[in-house]
Parts: C-alpha cells; structure tokens; sequence
C-alpha cells in the first residue's frame, strides 16, 4: 500500500483515538457496567454485615435449622435461642438495649398453619417482611412433605423438565443465548453505522472545509477514501477490542461476586456457559470488519455527493430504513433460525453482520452458510468500493445541487 | 519524449460543464524556471485551467502536460499546489497538519516535522506550533496553508489567487518568498486578479477572458510592443480636447488622466488639439502601459466587471 494511504490511516487513527470522546466511550463504558455490578453488590455486602441480626425461638424444634440458611442466605445474621418460660421478656430487652434487631417465635402452631410472631425493633421494608414469611412457610411446608415421605426440595424448587429432541434440528434457544444473540446483533447494528457514520461526517467536513483539493492534488481520490476508511475502521476495532478485554475481566471477575451475593438470580454456569467464547468473539469481530466496509464506502459516497449535513441525513435516510428490516427481524431469527426466511434474510449481505451472527449464536446454521454469506459480503465490499470509489472521485469536489440519481450514474460510468 | 524546456504545457485544451465552456481551446505553456502570471477576471477559467493541470480536472479535449508528462501522482508530489479555496483539518496542530501534508508528497516524518518548524519559525509562527490550527487567525492560517504548499521543496509552485485575503504586511512577505523561491529557480505560475502584483511578480503573463486566452507573452516584450498605447496628462481646463477619434478610453489614476490610445493612434495629434482648446498641460507623457491598461484593453470592454478592473471613467475635471 503506498506511503500515501498509510499518511491519511495514521492521520484518521491518531486524531481520533487521542479525542476526549474515544477516551471517555473507551473507557467510560465498561467502567460503568462495572461500576452498575460493583456498586450494588458492595452495598448488599456492606448492607449484610452491619444489619440486622435475628435470633429465633424454636419451640417446634424442627423448623430453625430449615430456615437459619435461608435467611443468613438473605443477608441476616442469625442466632438460635432455647425455648424457657420467660425467653420473651429477655429477649426483648436484648433487643432495645442491645445489637440484636429483633427475634421469630415458633412454635407447635406455626407446623401447622404457619403462623409465627416477629418481634423487632424497627419496621422491617415489605421485601424483608416477605422473605421472613416465605422463609417459614416454606420451611412448613418442607416439614410437612417430608413427613409424608416426599421429596420436598425437588419439588419445591419447581420440579425438572427433561427435553429429549426427536429431530436433528435444534430450534430451542435458551434465554441467556437469545440475549447474547439479540443484544450481540444490535450491537453490531450500532458500531457499524456509528462508525459509517463517522466516515460520512469526516468525507463530508473535508470536502466543505476544502482541505480536499489539497489532499487530492497528491494523491489519488480512492486511496484517501480507503485511507479514511481503514483509519476509521481501526478506530472502531480498537473500541471493540477494548470492550472485549474489559468486558472478559468484568465476567470472569466480578459475575461470580455478583451471583454469590443474590443466588435468587440465575447460577453462575448457567451465565457463563451462555457467554461468546474465542470463536464466537472472532466472528463477533469480522462480521463488524465487513459490515463496517460495506456500509462505510456506501456512507463515504454518500458525504462526497452532499454538502451540508442535512443533506447527507436526507440521502442517508432510505440506507438507514432498509435496516429497519433485519433489526425488526432479529428475534424472530433468532426463534427459527432455520427456516427459508431466516436464511435468505441472512444471506442478503447488507443484512448478514446482524443475522448470521444471530442465527450461529441460536445454533441454528449450516457452516457453509456462514461461508457463503462472507463471500458474498466480501462481494458486495468490493463492488460498494467501486461505485463508491468513483462517486467520491467526483463528488468530493462538486459544491452546489447534489446529484440527481442519472447524474450519479454518469459519475460512476465516467469517472 | 519528455520536454525539458516547459514545466507546463497546454494545447488545445477545452473543458465543458454541461453547455457552458469553462476553457475554450487553450494553449499555454510555461517555461522552465519562468514566473508566470495567470491572470483574468473572476469566472474567466483560471482555476478550472489550474485544476487541468493539477489532473484534478480532465480536459474534454486536448492534452496537459506537467513536468514533462501527463500529470500523474508522482509528478504531482513534485508540484506546490494553493488551491483557491484553501481548507484546514481544524482540530490538527499547526506542526502534525503541515507533517502530514510532508509525508503525503513523500518526504519523510522526522524530516517533515524539522521543516514544518523551521517554516513555521520562519514566518513568525513558533509558538503556535503545537497549536491548534483553530486557535488560528484567518491570516495566520494562510500562511500555514502556503507551508503546507511549499512543505516538500516543489520543483513547481502553483498558486491560485495567493494573495486574497491577505493584509498588505503579508501580502509584501508572501511576495518576498515567491521572489525567493523564483531566484532559486522553481518555476511558479500564479493566478490573480491583481494586476499590480501581477505586473511586480511575473515574467510572463497568459490573459484568459470569457474561457479564451487573449493574450500570452512575456511582459517586458508585451510593454515594449504596446508602448506606443498609453498617454498620461495632467492639465487644467477644458477637457473637450480629449474626445478625438485617438482615444479608446480614458482612466484615471493619482489625480492624473490615462489616455489609452487606439493601435496605431497618432498622440501628436491629441497634443496639438489640446493646444488649440487652449488646455493648460502640465504633463503629456507617453509612457509604457501598466499591465491593468493592457489587460482592460485586451479583456475588452464587455467582459470585464471586476470592481478592481473599470472598464471606463467618466470624465469631470474642473
């Protein structure tokens, strides 16, 4: 590649890499999901140790060991009292001049309707209250089952489905994938056309500042627009990669911390298991390198040919509505990823950085499909390069009336 | 067979926008070395004529010829080209921009860079340096833009309008560098609408009128040729001595009457009128004719609206 090219790459890299605004999206965006698992889990931790501590009277003798885990789980600190006659005159002494919050008092009754009284020192939020009640009936209800021989856990914790899948074809997604598969596909969406974006604008101030004129007087028109290009795709790929490193560190570390502190969520394996690994990662990546080609040399022609930003809105504005359709699309792909539709639809290569990656991450694509579908994008980068190549050539120094469509086509077919 | 002797050639050259032919048949050269001046009213071809060169523009017809070749990328890096409408990248320091415009025509970073502050130091600019090029005033960033077009040490300076927008201080110091670089032997060719410049600078003048070339010739030959054109007076009292079938037109200029004669006009003959309207002539001075006379005498009457052009002064003496 000529030293030319390499100029505007730096040039284009440099800038906008030492831009207040990349530092601060590089680095502000996973610094505040970060910030949005660390800061809720700090205080559910900080939250545990200095509240409340509980004791229970037992007067059942069967339901403290039942619902001590339960609660400590919940963040409460639990101590087990004997039953003697005057544990309640004690105790509620303890509690007003002591550190303990309050106390249960159980007895025969409570076995069987669950009936208990809570004694404390301040009124308890309506979660609290409801996760003292459900502790006790739950642990009632575990007591009764059992004596009647059944297997309470199992049954309490909602049973297991087992699916056994008579064809081949795998259709199910389960729900941590469809996100993965959604957001992935959505993300996609919006580092592509941010970043086409950001060759549009670029193309578009160049030509109105009139720096071009220079610029082109020695230098071909097509190596500056590759030279914006693949600077301003580095720019975009280095965010990503950023993301990726930090975004690997905040799961790997922190999703463990964050699923200890409140088990009621989902298990760790569950998540993790759902995550991109490397492969995954690697398509994530090239399907944002072509994406990001194909749309920004349509949204570089599209800055040479207008003048105004305006303008380049309004010719961008058909571009920006056909992408309604795969973004629309997503989840219903996502659902079926394998029938005639979702094929086609993924296979259109303007659409296929967001759909092919939602259909491998739903499981549900032949390789050689994704195969096709990147030749096919690589393709399309390569005929958008020529048209787009030549309607730069020419726009980029045109001021007055943008183009109508027939001059547009003369431009390509004469430049 | 490349021609040693022209930087510029341009034969026959026509380029069309739709119906309207922004240069018409145009042959042109510019000799090695040479300091040439582009000169005609706004709307006249200059720049499209320039971007011709630049191989920015293609000629419908005809053919270009830069250093000796068609212009190609390589002959171009050897080029210094102003273009009139000059840009900047704003958020750049002064420095970065004028290294990578360096390193876009082939020369070096560090080598880039050394210039950029030597430059930049040169005229007046060191401590904005490391500025942004948007901390800049107007005139200052013009004068980075005229680095940046001088930046590679081009073997040919071309400069569309290089004076506009310039304050006089400025304008004396750009002089002094085009002056500069032409004693050095870079071939400059300049366009301008200025004709006192014009006529200070350059050697060699190419007039372009209506996408015409009207006149191209060297300026010392061109005067001499034309000498007989121009009659300066200054005289109290009547002034109807002067409507005689001599006079192309009159203008005037420092209090004194130019008398812009018709080819081949006797100025005897004005002069023995005068006597005999009884005109109290102080000067009556046949002088050589400044480039502006030239210009608006070949421009012709028509063509030319520039405000700094008139094409006629109506007389009130007295």
């Amino acid at each position: 590649m000529s030293v030319n090219v390499w100029a505007v790459i730096r040039r284009e890299y440099l800038q906008r890499v030492r831009s207040k605004w990349f530092v601060i999206s590089t680095l502000g965006s996973p610094l505040l999901i970060l910030l949005l698992m660390v800061v809720p889990a700090y205080f559910l931790v900080r939250g545990g140790q200095a509240e409340q501590k509980i004791a229970i009277v037992d007067g059942s003798n069967v339901l403290y060991e039942r619902i001590a885990p339960y609660l400590v789980n919940e963040g409460l600190e639990v101590e087990e009292e004997r039953w003697y006659p005057d544990v309640v005159t004690s105790l509620r002494k303890e509690a007003t001049e002591g550190d303990l919050w309050g106390f249960i008092v159980l007895d025969e009754l409570t076995l069987d309707t669950g009936e208990a009284i809570v004694y404390v020192t301040t009124r308890p939020s309506p979660i609290r209250q409801l996760t003292l009640q459900s502790a006790i009936t739950r642990a009632v209800m575990e007591y009764q089952l059992e004596r009647r021989g059944v297997d309470a856990e199992a049954l309490l914790s909602g049973g297991d489905l087992s699916l056994e899948l008579l064809s081949e074809e795998q259709t199910s997604t389960e729900e941590p994938q469809f996100w993965v598969a959604y957001l992935g596909a959505f993300f996609l969406y919006m580092v592509i056309l941010f970043y086409a974006d950001s060759v549009m604008r670029a193309t578009l101030e160049e030509k109105t500042s009139r720096i071009v004129e220079v610029i082109i007087s020695s230098m071909e028109p097509w190596h500056l627009m590759l030279g914006k290009i693949l600077g301003v795709g580095a720019v975009g790929l280095t965010q990503l990669l950023v993301w990726i490193v930090s975004g690997f560190l905040i799961v790997v570390g922190g999703m463990p911390l964050l699923v200890s502190l409140s088990p009621g969520l989902m298990p760790v394996e569950t998540i993790l298991s759902a995550l991109p690994g490397i492969g995954m990662v690697t398509l994530f990546v090239c399907l944002f390198i072509f994406g990001f080609f194909m749309y920004s040399g349509l949204h570089a022609a599209v800055g040479a040919m207008c003048n105004t930003d305006q303008e380049a809105q309004q010719v961008r504005l058909p571009m920006v509505m056909l992408l309604v359709i795969p973004i629309a699309m997503v989840s219903v792909v996502i659902m079926q990823p394998m029938t005639a539709m979702s094929t086609w639809l993924s296979l259109f290569p303007l659409f296929s950085p967001f759909l092919i990656w939602a259909r491998v991450v739903s499981g549900g694509i032949p390789a050689w499909q994704i195969g096709l579908s990147f030749l096919l994008m690589l393709f399309t980068v390569l005929a958008i390069a020529w048209i787009a190549g030549r309607i730069y050539k020419v726009g980029i120094l045109m001021a007055g009336k943008r183009p109508t469509l027939p001059e547009l086509w003369r431009w390509v077919k004469e430049a | 067979m490349i021609d040693t002797r022209y930087a510029i050639r341009l034969s026959g050259v026509t380029k069309r926008f739709g119906n309207h032919a922004a240069v018409s048949e145009l042959n042109f050269d510019v000799p090695r070395g040479a300091i040439c001046g582009l000169i005609g009213p706004n709307g006249s071809g200059k720049t499209t004529c320039i971007r011709m060169i630049m191989g920015i523009l293609h000629p419908d017809a005809g053919s270009v010829s830069l250093l000796g070749a068609t212009p190609d990328d390589v002959r171009r890096k050897r080029v210094g080209y102003l273009p009139e409408e000059r840009g900047v990248y704003r958020k750049m320091t002064c420095t970065e921009f004028l290294t990578f415009l360096a390193e876009i025509r082939g020369v070096s970073r560090t080598e880039g860079w050394k210039r950029s502050n030597d430059w930049l130091e040169r005229l007046g600019l060191g401590e904005w340096a490391d500025r942004r090029i948007e901390a800049l005033s107007k005139g200052m960033q013009q004068k980075v833009q005229f680095i940046g077009t001088v930046i590679h040490e081009p073997e040919l300076l071309i400069l569309d309008e290089p004076f506009s927008g310039l304050d006089p201080l400025n304008q004396d110091v750009l002089e002094e560098i085009i002056r500069d670089f032409h004693s050095k032997g870079t071939t400059i060719l300049l366009s301008t609408h200025l004709m006192d410049q014009a006529e200070r600078l350059c050697e060699r003048v190419c007039l372009i009128s209506n996408a015409r070339k009207v006149l191209d010739a060297d300026l010392k030959e061109l005067k001499a040729k034309e000498r007989t054109g121009v009659v300066v007076v200054r005289f109290e009292g009547s002034n109807q001595w002067l409507e005689g079938p001599e006079i192309d037109y009159i203008h005037e200029s420092n209090g004194e009457l130019h008398l812009i004669l018709k080819d081949g006009a006797d100025h005897q003959s004005i002069l023995k009128r005068g006597l005999e309207y009884g005109a109290k002539i102080y000067r009556f001075d046949l002088v050589e004719p400044r480039l502006h006379e030239i210009f608006v005498r070949h421009a012709g009457t028509g063509s030319v609206g520039d405000a700094g052009m008139p094409k006629n002064v109506t007389l009130e003496l007295q």
